[in-house]
C-alpha cells in the first residue's frame, strides 16, 4: 500500500494579524505543520506498519522557508520520505491553483491511498482535497473520524449533521480526517534519529493560475467591546436581570 | 441577468433551513433555479424557495455521494447556462462545493459570511481576519447558516432532472446517528458551552447538557476539555473546532482563550459565566455574570427550563 499524505505548512495559531493597505502582513509569519494534517501522517503510517507499503509526504510550499525541522518530525513517525514542492510566490488561498500543481505530482506516484486534513486552519476552505481528487478522477471522502481498511478496501466514517455517514470505498481514494481520527504518537529517540536519513526532496514548481477568487481586501472583524456585567446580591438575583435582557433588550430568548 | 443554481438539501419533509437563507440570498442576484437531490425528497423540494425547481430522485441518491451529486449540479449548470452555485456550508455543501468548483473548473469561496452582487466575504483564520472578493468570473460558494433570513417557500416551476446519474465508487452502508436528538452545534440557534471551569466530565453532563436542552440549544466545548477527553470533538468550538454563529451563545467556565473566541466571537449575543472577573472572554461578552457557575447555572437552568 502506498500512500501519499499531504501536508500543508500553515501560520502558527499565535501569529500576529495584522493588516496592512488590505493585506494581511505575514511577514512576521512563523510556520507549522497543519495540525489536521498529522492526524493522517499518524493514519498512513498506522496502515503501513499493518500492511507494508511506503508513506511519502507531499507538501507545496514556498521556495524561501526552511520546513526540514517539521517534516523530519512527521517522518519521526514514521513516514518514509517527503517531496517538497518549492514555488516562488506560493499562496496557501489558492486551493484551485494549489491543487493542480500537487495532483501532478501524485499521478506519478502511483497511489493507493492519499490522505490529509480536513482542512488548513488558515483558510478553513477544505477545498483542496476534494479538488485533487475531481483532478486525479478519483473518489474523495471528507471529514472522516475513523478510517479501516480491509485488503484493498476502505471503511470510512464521515462527521455528518447528527451522526455518521459509513462510506465503503475501494483504493485509489483520497480522504480528509478529522480531529478524533487517530491520536498522534511521540517518536521515540531512535525514531526521531533514523528520521535524519529518510529521503528528503525539494522540487521546483512553476507559479500556476488557475480559478481560483482573488481576494480584494482583508480586514479585522468588528471588536466587540465588552458588555454589561450583571451585578447582583445573589444567584438568583444576577439570572433574574440576565433573563430579562435577553428577553427585552437583546430579544434572543 | 445571469442564472444561479441553489443546491437545496432536505431534512426529512423539509427543506434545510440554511437552503432556504441561500435562495433568498439568491434570489438578489440573477434567476435562480434549485436543484434537489436525493431519494423520496419531492415533497420536501417544492418548498424551496426558488422560481424554478429541479428535482433529481433516484434509490442511487439516498445519501449524498460527491462523485454523483457534483455530476448532477454540473449538468443542471451547463442546461441553464448558469454562472454561479450557491449551497449552504453544511457537511455536504463544503464536501460537495469544491468537488464542483474543480468539476466546472470554476473558483471556489467556502464557509461565507456574506454573498451578494457587491462581493463575498469568508473568513480568514477562523474568522480573525474577514476577506472579501469581487468575483468577475464563475464560482462555486457555500453559505454559512444564520448568515441571512430564510426565503419563504413559494410555487414556482417543477420539473424532473433529465440528466444522467454516473456510477460511483463510494457505497454508503448506514448512518450512525450520534447523539440522536442532540442539536447540531453550527445549525443552532443557541449554543451553550463548557470549559475548564466545569472541573470534571461529569458536571459537563449534570450542568451543559441539560441547560442545552431545556433551551433547544446545542452543547459545545473549549478545546481545553475536548483534548481532555470530556467530550468528543465534534462539540468544540474554535479555531480547530467548529465555528458557530448563533443568535445566542452562553460560555460557562470558558476563559476565552484566542483560539476558541475565534470559533464563537460572530454570535449575535455572547453570554459569559465565569468566576475570574479578568478572564478573556468578559471583553467579548455582550452580557457577562462573575460568579460560581455551580450556583448560577442551576439557577438559569430552573427558570428558562418553564
Amino acid at each position: 500500500m502506498d500512500i501519499v499524505v499531504l501536508v500543508k505548512m500553515v501560520p502558527d495559531t499565535e501569529s500576529r494579524l495584522e493588516i496592512v493597505d488590505g493585506k494581511v502582513n505575514e511577514s512576521g509569519f512563523k510556520y507549522m505543520v497543519n495540525p489536521y494534517d498529522e492526524f493522517a501522517v499518524e493514519q498512513a503510517v498506522q496502515f503501513k506498519e499493518a500492511s507494508g507499503g511506503k508513506v511519502t509526504l507531499l507538501t507545496l510550499f514556498s521556495n524561501d522557508t526552511s520546513i526540514d525541522t517539521d517534516l523530519r518530525k512527521m517522518m519521526a513517525i514514521g513516514a518514509d520520505e517527503a517531496i517538497v514542492l518549492r514555488q516562488d510566490g506560493y499562496r496557501g488561498d489558492r486551493p484551485s491553483a494549489n491543487a493542480k500543481v500537487i495532483s501532478g505530482a501524485i499521478s506519478e506516484m502511483n497511489a493507493d491511498l492519499v490522505i490529509g486534513g480536513v482542512q488548513g486552519i488558515d483558510y478553513y476552505q477544505g477545498a483542496t482535497g476534494p479538488m485533487i481528487a475531481q483532478m486525479l478522477g478519483i473518489p474523495h471522502i471528507s471529514g472522516v473520524t475513523n478510517l479501516e481498511m480491509n485488503g484493498d478496501k476502505f471503511t470510512a466514517k464521515r462527521q455528518i449533521e447528527g451522526g455518521l455517514q459509513v462510506i465503503d470505498c475501494p483504493g485509489p481514494v483520497l480522504i480528509t480526517c478529522q480531529k478524533d481520527m487517530t491520536k498522534v504518537r511521540f517518536p521515540a529517540l531512535k525514531d526521531i534519529m533514523m528520521s535524519k536519513r529518510k529521503p528528503f526532496e525539494n522540487r521546483e514548481v512553476s507559479l500556476n493560475e488557475e480559478n481560483d477568487i482573488q481576494t480584494n481586501e482583508c480586514s479585522l472583524p468588528p471588536a466587540r467591546g465588552g458588555g454589561v456585567i450583571i451585578d447582583g446580591e445573589s444567584a438568583e438575583e444576577k439570572v433574574d436581570k440576565l433573563i430579562e435582557k435577553l428577553k427585552t433588550e437583546a430579544k434572543v430568548l | 441577468m445571469s442564472s444561479i443554481v441553489v443546491v437545496g438539501e432536505v431534512d426529512g419533509n423539509e427543506i434545510k433551513d440554511v437552503s432556504q437563507q441561500v435562495a433568498a440570498v439568491a434570489a438578489g442576484m440573477g434567476d435562480v433555479v434549485g436543484i434537489v437531490m436525493g431519494k423520496n425528497v419531492a415533497e420536501a423540494a417544492m418548498k424551496l424557495s426558488t422560481a424554478k425547481i429541479i428535482i433529481a430522485e433516484d434509490d442511487s441518491l439516498e445519501n449524498y455521494d460527491p462523485i454523483k451529486f457534483s455530476s448532477i449540479v454540473a449538468q443542471v449548470v451547463e442546461q441553464t447556462s448558469s454562472t454561479k452555485v450557491l449551497m449552504g456550508a453544511t457537511t455536504m455543501g463544503k464536501d460537495l462545493g469544491p468537488r464542483l468548483a474543480a468539476e466546472l473548473n470554476w473558483g471556489y469561496l467556502g464557509d461565507c459570511l456574506e454573498a451578494g452582487d457587491d462581493g463575498f466575504v469568508r473568513p480568514n483564520f477562523a474568522g480573525k481576519v474577514l476577506a472579501k472578493s469581487n468575483p468577475t468570473s464563475p464560482v462555486v460558494a457555500s453559505i454559512r447558516n444564520n448568515a441571512y433570513p430564510a426565503g419563504e417557500s413559494w410555487s414556482g416551476t417543477v420539473e424532473n432532472y433529465s440528466g444522467n446519474i454516473p456510477d460511483s465508487k463510494l457505497t454508503t452502508t448506514s448512518i450512525e446517528k450520534v447523539g440522536a436528538g442532540d442539536v447540531e452545534l453550527t445549525e443552532a440557534n443557541i449554543v451553550v458551552s463548557g470549559g475548564r471551569g466545569l472541573e470534571s466530565p461529569e458536571n459537563y453532563d449534570e450542568h451543559i447538557r441539560p441547560l442545552a436542552n431545556s433551551l433547544g440549544a446545542a452543547a459545545g466545548a473549549s478545546r481545553a476539555i475536548v483534548d481532555a477527553g470530556w467530550v468528543p470533538h465534534s462539540h468544540q468550538v474554535g479555531q480547530t473546532g467548529k465555528t458557530v454563529t448563533p443568535d445566542l451563545y452562553i460560555a460557562i467556565g470558558i476563559s476565552g482563550a484566542i483560539q476558541h473566541l475565534g470559533g464563537m466571537s460572530g454570535s449575535k449575543i455572547i453570554v459569559a459565566i465565569n468566576k475570574d472577573a479578568e478572564a478573556p472572554i468578559f471583553k467579548v461578552a455582550d452580557y457577562g455574570i462573575i460568579g460560581d457557575l455551580f450556583e448560577i447555572v442551576p439557577v438559569l437552568k430552573s427558570k428558562l427550563g418553564n
